[in-house]
């Protein structure tokens, strides 16, 4: 074990990779960047907050009393490389720190819930006018209504070789494969 | 979620930001991964400067978590790491530019995700 968490310290030479996590509020970026990441994940506010109170939909999302505008911070140490994990909010509102953000991002994971899947229009709307590689994972909740895979890429307007998965945001091992996926199809679309 | 020791302040923001050297040119981002440089000069640097570089002594961090360790904004550690490297104190590594990403890098991403 020893020599395993010797393998997680950043070196100077470990290349610095982000990826950004992408999803309207109470879909689960916070909790998939924490069951991800492997330091406490790290919240700083960038965007003055209390406003979106009052502008934001909590509709459909009960148990969320209060919205976050900071960004959710998380790293995970790879031998060679330090994948970086930023839980973006998606409303347009925020335009310019999404476009500071995937900057120099590998890719996004689209977080969708299906229980609010209009909500994730304005973040797809982002995604696709920053031109950067993307793939949807919907993080299934206990009372999420399930829809054929077609209907939901129907839904959402997705192009055929989009990747579309079904996500435990809570689960590491889920939110792990979602990430794999998203890299993989980024590597097609590099190779192609 | 946050941690007290986020929290707490070490520095004031205005103290920290007010003997701010500027450079020109800032190539420093979130995700620039900052270590001490082998031949840094560690005496005489203002507080925050003497925090950060406290902060990195195990490892390299990046600007973010830098920010969020010292309770300072972003934008206040962001040109607070350009300075120092500016005189030769810090070294920085930038992400790579991702218009078309390398595939090396991207099987690294892969494997390590894969062998977690």
């Amino acid at each position: 074990m020893a020599s395993a968490r010797s393998d997680r310290r950043i070196s100077a030479d470990h290349i610095p990779v982000k990826l950004v996590i992408a999803g309207p509020f109470g879909v689960g970026k916070t909790t998939i960047v924490g069951a991800l990441s492997e330091i406490e994940p790290l919240n700083t506010e960038e965007v003055l907050t209390q406003a979106g109170t009052l502008v934001d939909d909590l509709t459909g999302v009960n148990e969320k009393t209060t919205t976050t505008t900071a960004i959710d911070f998380g790293r995970l140490t790879l031998p060679g490389v330090v994948l970086y994990l930023f839980g973006a909010p998606g409303q347009t509102r925020f335009q310019v720190l999404w476009d500071e953000l995937v900057r120099g991002a590998l890719g996004v994971l689209v977080l969708a819930d299906t229980r609010r899947i209009d909500d994730s229009f304005a973040v797809l709307d982002l995604v696709e006018n920053a031109g950067i590689r993307y793939a949807v994972a919907v993080n299934h909740f206990p009372d999420s209504p399930q829809y054929p895979p077609e209907a939901l890429r129907q839904a959402l307007d997705l192009d055929p070789r989009t990747p579309l998965l079904v996500c435990d945001a809570r689960d590491p091992a889920s939110a792990r494969a979602s990430l794999i996926a998203l890299v993989e199809h980024i590597r097609e679309l590099v190779l192609s | 979620m946050t941690s007290g020791r986020q929290r707490r302040r070490v520095v004031p923001d205005y103290m920290a930001a007010a003997r701010l050297s500027v450079p020109e040119h800032i190539s420093v981002e979130r995700t620039t991964l900052v270590s001490i440089a082998a031949d840094a000069d560690a005496g005489g640097l203002d507080p925050p400067a003497s925090h950060l570089l406290a902060l990195l002594r195990d490892e390299p961090l990046s600007v973010y978590e830098c920010a969020a360790h010292l309770g300072l904004p972003y934008c206040v550690v962001r040109l607070l790491v350009a300075g120092l490297v500016g005189n030769g104190t810090l070294l920085t590594r930038d992400p790579p530019p991702s218009d078309l990403p390398d595939i090396e890098i991207l099987e690294l991403v892969l494997s390590g995700l894969r062998a977690l």
